[in-house]
């Protein structure tokens, strides 16, 4: 059973980092449109500020997960490593709960502040890109980063208490 | 419980969460939320959790991290590092520690157009390695060449520390790469020298390569086109004020795009794991700057960073005796934190002092990526030797921080010439129009 929620999150991770790679092309392809109108036409791409913000969030937010999964976050390991494994694994659960319950919390706040966009109709500063779907996207991106860390925890306690 | 006595505990616990592991990014979010929430009342931490994560996420300001990280993922896989290694290699490979010196010149080369030290090690490290160990270089001289050298990917422009901290300061992110440019020839010769020295005193270390014939020599000077166009055009548009960094960082990950396909190196399979890369890169970093942003606000609710200022600048102290404190404190941070992190941390605290003490803050930004820099060197945090050990899993890692020594002392030389003629560092940046 965890062995396949693994897969699953691992899975859904990769998806969601597909998003973010396009996102981030995006960013690029549309500064280098802007940049090349504006510099040989005299033609600027209404709203490329606003088009590279809002796929920054999608691009950030959408790799979270595998970046969780492949731990390139950067970490302060040289003393845990030096630890007992029992111990090692008592910390890692401390952490990873630490860890799950902030997530729940982000994920919850952007659900909140996405619907508090929504109902403000607030959108970007020149075209007026509704910003409400990033808020909800953002939250939804972060999800499977709390299925990692839960399958994360679940095996930490299994090493805590010696399973 | 004052504001100030719970910013402390924040920060201590915080600490104790980085030595349990807990990522940097989520430990400083953690913190910052909790104690915001204890100072101003849960309704207004959670508000500002989810309104913080969504602004920085989507900051255009921000948006130059990952292009310039694109920029240097594409000229990596478009194979411009092989290149340089070549024309560097048929200018000095013939001498004694020559290898070593073209590994330096290729890596100072790399850093024109790439901004991060260990994609600048991993890459020269995957070029030069192989060919070192073929004339028998020493492995100790070697591996602390590649990734004392990758270090320069943060000094010489871009460099994303130079854009985070920018970023923190509010300075000129084209003012601040220009000021690296001087510092990171500076270096590069030192390195050089470190070599030519090393090998002077024990020249088994690095034996002469074969030489190279005056054609061979103009020939490969081909090599270094694509690099220094490519540089030219974004940093020098930036210099001159053509783009906005956002916009330069682009142009520059689409102009090493393009080389790639010119020269027929870059696959599918290239594009995609440079993007990837790419893209892991920049998350890792603006996640790290969203915790620098939560963190930061309970910072300001303790108002521990302006007591500081109050308290340091009352000491009987020259202000230069107050920088080397706080230039102290960065580098035995270096030791045990990554030098991005510490960046996002140390310079919100330390901002209003170096403000109160009028500080030019873009020599000051000299001095911080130099310190960074013997930071991802030393250990036990050092991550350019750990990179190094991976693309050389042989050769133990004491041998790789024993390579290091000499340029560490090259780097205290730098750093101590910097401080005593910092026109070096703040010259150019008086013709910057960005």
């Amino acid at each position: 059973m965890l062995s396949k929620l693994e897969k699953f999150s691992r899975w859904l991770s990769g998806w969601f980092e597909w998003i973010g790679m396009a996102a981030l092309l995006l960013m690029m392809v549309i500064t280098f449109i802007d940049v090349v109108g504006g510099k040989l036409f005299t033609w600027r791409l209404a709203g490329s500020i606003d088009i590279v913000m809002v796929s920054q969030a999608v691009a950030i937010a959408f790799a979270a997960a595998m970046l969780l999964i492949l731990d390139k976050h950067v970490q302060i390991t040289f003393l845990v490593d030096r630890l007992p494994k029992r111990t090692q694994a008592v910390t890692k659960s401390i952490i990873h709960f630490l860890e799950l319950g902030l997530f729940i919390l982000i994920v919850w706040r952007l659900f909140v502040f996405g619907h508090y966009m929504q109902t403000g109709g607030e959108g970007t500063g020149t075209i007026r890109i509704p910003l409400y779907p990033f808020g909800y996207g953002m939250a939804i991106a972060l999800i499977p980063v709390c299925l990692v860390i839960i399958l994360r925890l679940v095996n930490s306690l299994a090493r805590a208490v010696g399973r | 419980m004052n504001p100030a006595t719970i910013g402390i505990i924040g920060i201590v616990v915080m600490i104790i969460l980085f030595l349990l592991r807990m990522p940097v990014a989520f430990a400083m979010i953690l913190v910052g939320f909790a104690g915001f929430a204890v100072l101003s009342g849960p309704g207004p931490a959670l508000s500002t959790l989810s309104r913080d994560i969504f602004t920085q996420f989507s900051s255009y300001p921000l948006s130059v991290i990952p292009m310039f990280i694109l920029m240097g993922t594409f000229a990596y896989a478009s194979g411009i590092s092989r290149r340089l290694y070549e024309t560097g290699y048929a200018w000095v490979g013939q001498f004694r520690g020559g290898l070593t010196m073209a590994t330096v010149l290729a890596c100072s080369g790399f850093a024109a157009i790439c901004g991060s030290t260990t994609a600048t090690v991993a890459t020269m490290g995957k070029v030069a390695l192989p060919e070192m160990k073929r004339y028998n270089y020493d492995d100790t001289l070697a591996t602390g060449t590649v990734a004392a050298s990758g270090s320069l990917g943060i000094l010489i422009p871009p460099s994303t520390i130079f854009i985070v901290y920018a970023l923190l300061t509010e300075q000129s992110i084209g003012k601040l790469f220009v000021a690296g440019v001087l510092p990171g020839a500076l270096l590069t010769l030192l390195f050089i020298s470190t070599v030519f020295l090393v090998c002077l005193r024990n020249p088994s270390l690095g034996p002469a390569g074969p030489p190279t014939t005056w054609r061979h020599k103009l020939k490969a000077v081909s090599g270094l086109t694509e690099t220094v166009v490519l540089f030219l055009f974004v940093i020098g548009g930036l210099f001159l004020g053509w783009f906005s960094p956002t916009q330069a960082g682009a142009m520059g990950a689409v102009g090493a795009l393009l080389i790639g396909l010119a020269r027929r190196e870059l696959t599918w399979r290239k594009f995609v794991s440079a993007t990837k890369d790419g893209l892991r890169t920049a998350c890792m970093v603006i996640f790290i700057i969203a915790g620098a942003i939560v963190f930061g606000h309970f910072m300001t609710v303790t108002r521990i960073p302006f007591m500081l200022a109050d308290w340091m600048t009352g000491l009987p102290l020259p202000p230069m005796a107050i920088i080397g404190i706080i230039a102290f404190i960065f580098f035995i941070g270096g030791f045990f934190m990554d030098s991005m992190a510490l960046t996002v941390l140390l310079i919100p605290i330390f901002y209003p002092l170096l403000i109160s003490l009028n500080v030019d803050l873009i020599w000051f930004g000299v001095i911080v990526v130099l310190l960074a820099e013997m930071g991802v060197i030393t250990p036990p945090v050092g991550v350019n030797v750990f990179v190094m050990k991976g693309i050389a899993p042989d050769v133990p890692l004491e041998s790789i921080f024993k390579g290091i020594l000499p340029f560490l002392v090259a780097l205290i030389v730098c750093l101590i010439i910097l401080i005593a003629f910092p026109q070096i560092a703040t010259f150019l940046p008086g013709f910057a129009s960005y």
